[in-house]
């Protein structure tokens, strides 16, 4: 336990099989109800690939994390020798599209959602729209995993496996021919099977990073990062109509306007994240380390994984819908929202943090 | 780490035994004379700033600038929120009972204009002298008092919800999130343009 609190890869290690098996699970589910047409397991799926979304954030932010104690730490950082720096990169870049993927099919999922609130039945685009999303995503999320096995496992590596081919056609030749190699070796003769796959595949290409590309471009041009921070607060003040106007609603505060009313609101609130993730993601793919090491980071975004649940909650419970004109909302749903502003107040507390308690900047 | 910290060093420039040529030591000590520039080396000077800007303590700078964060995050989302409905994009959510929301919303003004203010103090001599910290108040002025005209003019309309908008009121309201916009903008460019100290 002490050794999963020290060591964060452990926290990649853990997420890293939900986009993938709660996926699985999602994908079933959704399907199952195309068949039998239920409308609860419908909105189960949309929930699923929502959440499992929220979690794909964390577990992209943890990867970078893993990566870092991987290297080790100090100036002399350095891999160890089984693991490839490129097929870390090459990982990262399909875990960058698997991310953006699965957030846009978590998007529409919770805009699905939120307008079979008012409709009362899920939206005819909504089903079909999301279907194709979520296969892309889990395709995209298959790759990731496949890749990101390749950095440890180097058992299935192609080119750890194509010697390994090699090796077994060397020794065959030796065995039909006796004598064509000299001492015939008890085991691989290794060195022969990596010329040998060398000469018949050549040097491969260097891997250019997409994600490292993207990076270098937020920190190379000096206008990036003010203008991503007037975006972020921006994002923030969006979101923050819709938390307190909706959640003082429930608490009691214009209790003359029904849920119905605030609940058009959500939208907006839902853009101000949307701008807050791609800029934020933008932050973290621009300079990793000043995140990946933080601890105010990691409250973060435990903190946003808290407050994609109490969304999960607002789309999928009708407790708040009970407070029309003139009525209180249902304490369930009050303490629902008293969490939320509690949630999204933390959220910016540690956003504010980053550089004073951790070591951003 | 602790970019905040890294202010100017204490005292300003009557430390600096060798100014060097184009830093803004040179140029403080062109402006020195006057007696503006003087008067904001005191309040930059006073206990209190000092101890905003160089204490290290998360009280001081990190916590007044998080109640200043908290403060926007209050005022404009509330009022972009009046803004967006007055500009027809909430259309089942009257407007009127929204006024409940003024005492919250000015109650976030007045924390953010006595924490700016803290902030102010601890880095006066900077901020006043940075045109784009003119810019920022000159938004924030017109916000405010865009602000008020929505309250007495949209607010006070005894045909308000019973009718739409006329385009007064709308007018009002794109220029209400225009002029926050702008304060948010040139609140965040504060720590980039001009002789920036990072604060």
């Amino acid at each position: 336990m002490i050794d999963f609190l020290s060591n964060t890869s452990h926290i990649h290690l853990l997420l890293n099989h939900v986009p993938t098996t709660a996926f699985t699970v999602a994908l079933a589910l959704f399907v199952i109800a195309l068949f039998t047409g239920s409308e609860t397991l419908k909105k189960t799926g949309f929930a699923m690939f929502f959440v499992i979304a929220a979690v794909s954030i964390a577990t992209y932010t943890s990867g970078s994390a893993a990566e870092a104690w991987l290297r080790g730490a100090g100036t002399a950082s350095a891999l160890p020798a089984h693991v490839l720096s490129d097929v870390i990169r090459e990982h990262e870049d399909a875990a960058l599209w698997a991310t953006v993927l699965m957030a846009v099919t978590g998007f529409f999922s919770w805009l699905a959602l939120w307008q079979s609130k008012t409709v009362r039945k899920l939206p005819s685009w909504s089903v079909p729209l999301v279907l194709v999303l979520a296969l892309l995503s889990f395709a995209a999320m298959s790759r990731t995993a496949y890749l990101g096995g390749h950095i440890n496992h180097v058992e299935i590596r192609p080119d750890v496996v194509a010697v390994h081919k090699a090796c077994e056609a060397i020794l065959d030749e030796a065995t039909k021919r006796p004598g064509s190699i000299p001492d015939a070796p008890e085991g691989c003769p290794w060195q022969s099977a990596v010329d040998e796959v060398a000469k018949a595949t050549g040097t491969p290409p260097p891997h250019t990073s997409t994600a490292r590309a993207l990076g270098d471009f937020v920190i190379g041009h000096t206008w990036m990062w003010p203008t991503l921070e007037t975006l972020h607060f921006v994002g923030l003040s969006l979101l923050f109509t819709t938390v307190l106007i909706v959640n003082l609603r429930l608490l009691g505060m214009i209790k003359v306007v029904p849920y119905a009313a605030v609940y058009q609101l959500l939208p907006i609130g839902m853009l101000g994240f949307a701008i807050n993730l791609v800029t934020g993601m933008l932050f973290f793919v621009g300079i990793p380390s000043q995140y990946n090491a933080n601890p105010v980071f990691y409250w973060k975004i435990v903190f946003v994984l808290l407050a994609g649940l109490n969304t999960t909650y607002f789309m999928l419970a009708d407790d708040a819908w009970r407070a029309r004109a003139g009525q209180s909302a249902p304490p369930r749903a009050r303490v629902a929202a008293a969490s939320a502003i509690f949630i999204w107040l933390a959220v910016l507390y540690c956003g504010h943090m980053l550089p004073f308690i951790g070591n951003a900047f | 780490m602790e970019r905040w910290s890294h202010g100017p060093p204490k005292g300003g420039h009557y430390r600096c035994p060798l100014p060097v040529k184009g830093s803004r030591y040179t140029k403080l000590d062109v402006v020195e004379s006057t007696g503006f520039m003087a008067f904001l080396q005191t309040i930059e000077n006073l206990g209190f700033s000092q101890w905003v800007k160089q204490s290290g303590s998360l009280w001081a700078f990190p916590g007044i600038l998080l109640m200043h964060t908290y403060g926007m995050a209050i005022l404009v989302g509330v009022i972009a929120g009046i803004d967006l409905k007055i500009l027809g994009l909430v259309p089942a959510l009257p407007l009127a009972p929204m006024r409940k929301f003024f005492p919250l919303v000015w109650a976030a003004f007045w924390v953010n204009a006595i924490t700016g203010t803290m902030l102010l103090m601890a880095d006066a001599s900077t901020k006043l002298t940075n045109p784009d910290f003119g810019v920022k108040m000159l938004c924030i002025v017109l916000a405010v008092i865009t602000q008020r005209l929505i309250q007495t003019r949209v607010f006070g309309d005894p045909e308000i919800d019973r009718r739409p908008f006329q385009s007064q009121a709308k007018m009002l309201a794109a220029a209400s999130l225009v002029c926050w916009l702008g304060a948010i903008t040139a609140g965040r460019l504060l720590a980039y343009v001009g002789s920036a100290t990072g604060l």
